[in-house]
């Protein structure tokens, strides 16, 4: 009774639970949240749960849980997914990958917002302009000339040079690199992050000598470092979550990151369902203890970012 | 000294604006421009008119993909749009085991994209082996084949995007409807507003740009969807499924049919940039207003 009569202010007074007719209300409401939080959780638990069955046992009974949850049967069970899957050497990529889409999508993105904050030099406004717009454009009409900028990387001349040089970026992360080193979103958070900080702070830094990107290095970025985090943080999930751009970009099969990986097992008719789970299992991990290690500081950088982003 | 500083900024912002332009501002506009021109391979030839665009529309499968994308957002408003909002005032409204909801519901956010994707295909298996099969031989019903069943395939589609989406913007409005005042209900309520005046009056105009905002992002960003149709039922059962991106994919970059990819893109942005017009403004009102 007492968290009744304590309740903040909301849609909800702390005098309407006195009554009957509003603590059912209030238990209502608890009733919804909990069918939601059940939704969100089945389909979590099914996974692991059907991922420790055994291919038998699958195929054979309709039970939500496992008939073996020993500790033996699940490290059986994860190594025989392990050898069946062969995602070792996708994992070394994504990881490969995930490297580069942090130094990328935080250092290029991060020059720019700075120079966009505090450079306003002729121009800069405009490009600033053009940035705002492209942050909404819709994406699908690049889709495939996007991918002709790929083909004929670095030149905007496209068929004579290409056949000339037959230098390209394709089957390369290089593109997947580069569209992180332009994240529009990201350019505009930087931006708005570097505006909160005072422009005496930059004169300062020029009167002592510095150029712009030691200035850049060592004062503002680790000024905004939590709006840093939390973009890497977004890289790294990124990484681990688009199997569509390495699967566009990439021909050969050995650059293939873990999502792509298990988006083509989906055609294998070796892989099991259990087995392909046990997959989805492993490529949930890195994200989640990314998560349960810097849980802090994400909702920290969402709300830095949610001032002005 | 100006000079040479302009210079040095320019050179600075040289690497991301030439990145920016060959592949984001060029590809946009040259998208429209090579949609006139036959294509070989992915090089343009020569100039035909709208004879690509004539071939995108003239096919049989044109309206009916369309519809689809329609269909999709419209389940998405109906669905994937007010979950969100309703859990994030419902959670904050409990004095319960808050912190444990906001969290636990937290969880499919987490989870990298395909494998949500992934997931839920194995869950609307219409074989034995799938979760919502499990669950109907529990009450012994045949299975039933989900995913193949064509009349329904969007909405489980955009059942799956809800679910993988909807705890982000949950938290997102989760954090707005916590800027609101504790004075206003108090206020309201002297005033003699019961819950539904309360929430009708107080909580939801302070809302309102947020959630339009919101709203307009998703209709722009499901009306492009792409991967779910990809991943979930390869466009099937006999496009069913089929939407306007993964149709643009599929003649970019499997039917080998680029030019008219590119006009099929073009007709998709110019239906968005309407609401991408009506987004700029809403947007410009809300952060005055903020």
């Amino acid at each position: 009774m007492n968290k009744f009569s304590d309740k903040p202010a909301g849609l909800f007074m702390s005098s309407d639970l006195k009554s009957r007719k509003g603590r059912m209300g209030y238990w209502m409401l608890f009733a919804f949240v909990t069918i939601v939080m059940i939704f969100t959780f089945v389909p979590v638990i099914w996974m692991v749960f059907t991922a420790f069955k055994t291919s038998a046992e699958m195929y054979s009974s309709a039970a939500f849980f496992p008939k073996d949850l020993s500790v033996g049967n699940i490290i059986n069970r994860i190594s025989e997914a392990w050898v069946k899957l062969d995602l070792g050497r996708s994992i070394i990529q994504t990881l490969v990958l995930t490297a580069g889409h942090v130094f990328f999508g935080i250092v290029f993105p991060g020059i720019a917002g700075y120079i966009l904050s505090k450079h306003k030099v002729a121009g800069v406004k405009l490009v600033f302009v053009l940035i705002v717009w492209t942050m909404m454009m819709p994406s699908i009409i690049r889709t495939v000339p996007q991918y002709m900028s790929y083909m004929s990387f670095p030149f905007i001349v496209d068929d004579k040079i290409r056949s000339i040089t037959n230098f390209n970026v394709l089957n390369t992360y290089w593109p997947i690199w580069f569209n992180d080193a332009i994240n529009c979103f990201n350019i505009i958070l930087f931006k708005n992050n570097f505006d909160a900080i005072s422009d005496s702070m930059q004169e300062a830094a020029e009167i002592d000598g510095c150029n712009m990107l030691q200035i850049f290095f060592k004062i503002m970025l680790p000024i905004v470092a939590p709006v840093a985090f939390y973009v890497g943080i977004g890289l790294m999930s990124v990484a681990w979550a688009d199997y569509f751009n390495p699967y566009l970009i990439l021909k050969d099969a050995e650059l293939y990151p873990v999502p792509t990986r298990l988006f083509l097992l989906k055609n294998d008719p070796k892989i099991t369902p259990n087995n392909h789970l046990m997959g989805l299992m492993f490529a949930c991990v890195p994200p989640y203890l990314i998560y349960v290690i810097f849980q802090k500081k994400i909702m920290g950088g969402m709300m830095a970012g949610a001032v002005k982003g | 000294m100006n000079k040479r500083k302009t210079f040095k900024v320019w050179l600075l912002l040289f690497p991301v604006v030439f990145l920016l332009y060959l592949f984001i501002w060029r590809p946009s506009v040259m998208g429209m421009v090579w949609s006139l021109f036959k294509m070989k391979g992915y090089t343009p030839t020569e100039f035909i008119g709208l004879e690509n665009y004539i071939r995108v529309v003239s096919n049989t499968e044109f309206l009916p993909i369309l519809w689809n994308t329609v269909q999709y957002v419209l389940w998405s408003i109906l669905i994937g749009f007010p979950l969100p909002i309703i859990v994030a005032f419902a959670i904050n409204e409990l004095v319960h085991a808050k912190n444990f909801f906001r969290n636990t519901i937290y969880l499919p956010a987490i989870m990298p994209g395909i494998t949500v994707m992934l997931l839920w295909y194995f869950i609307y298996s219409p074989t034995s082996t799938g979760l919502l099969n499990q669950i109907l031989a529990i009450f012994g019903a045949e299975p039933y084949g989900w995913l193949n069943d064509s009349n329904w395939v969007i909405l489980y589609i955009i059942i799956q995007k809800t679910w993988a989406g909807f705890p982000a913007s949950m938290f997102f409005y989760y954090t707005s409807i916590q800027n609101i005042p504790g004075d206003l209900y108090e206020a309201a309520t002297i005033d003699g507003a019961g819950f539904f005046r309360r929430l009708w009056n107080v909580a939801i105009p302070r809302m309102l740009p947020i959630i339009v905002l919101n709203l307009v992002r998703q209709i722009i960003a499901v009306f492009q969807v792409m991967q779910e149709p990809m991943v979930l039922t390869g466009g099937g059962p006999n496009n069913a499924s089929m939407s306007l991106g993964y149709q643009v994919y599929l003649y970019g970059f499997v039917q080998g049919r680029v030019g008219q990819a590119l006009s099929l893109g073009t007709i998709t942005f110019l239906i968005l940039i309407v609401a991408t017009l009506f987004y700029f403004k809403i947007e410009k009102k809300t952060t005055e207003n903020l």
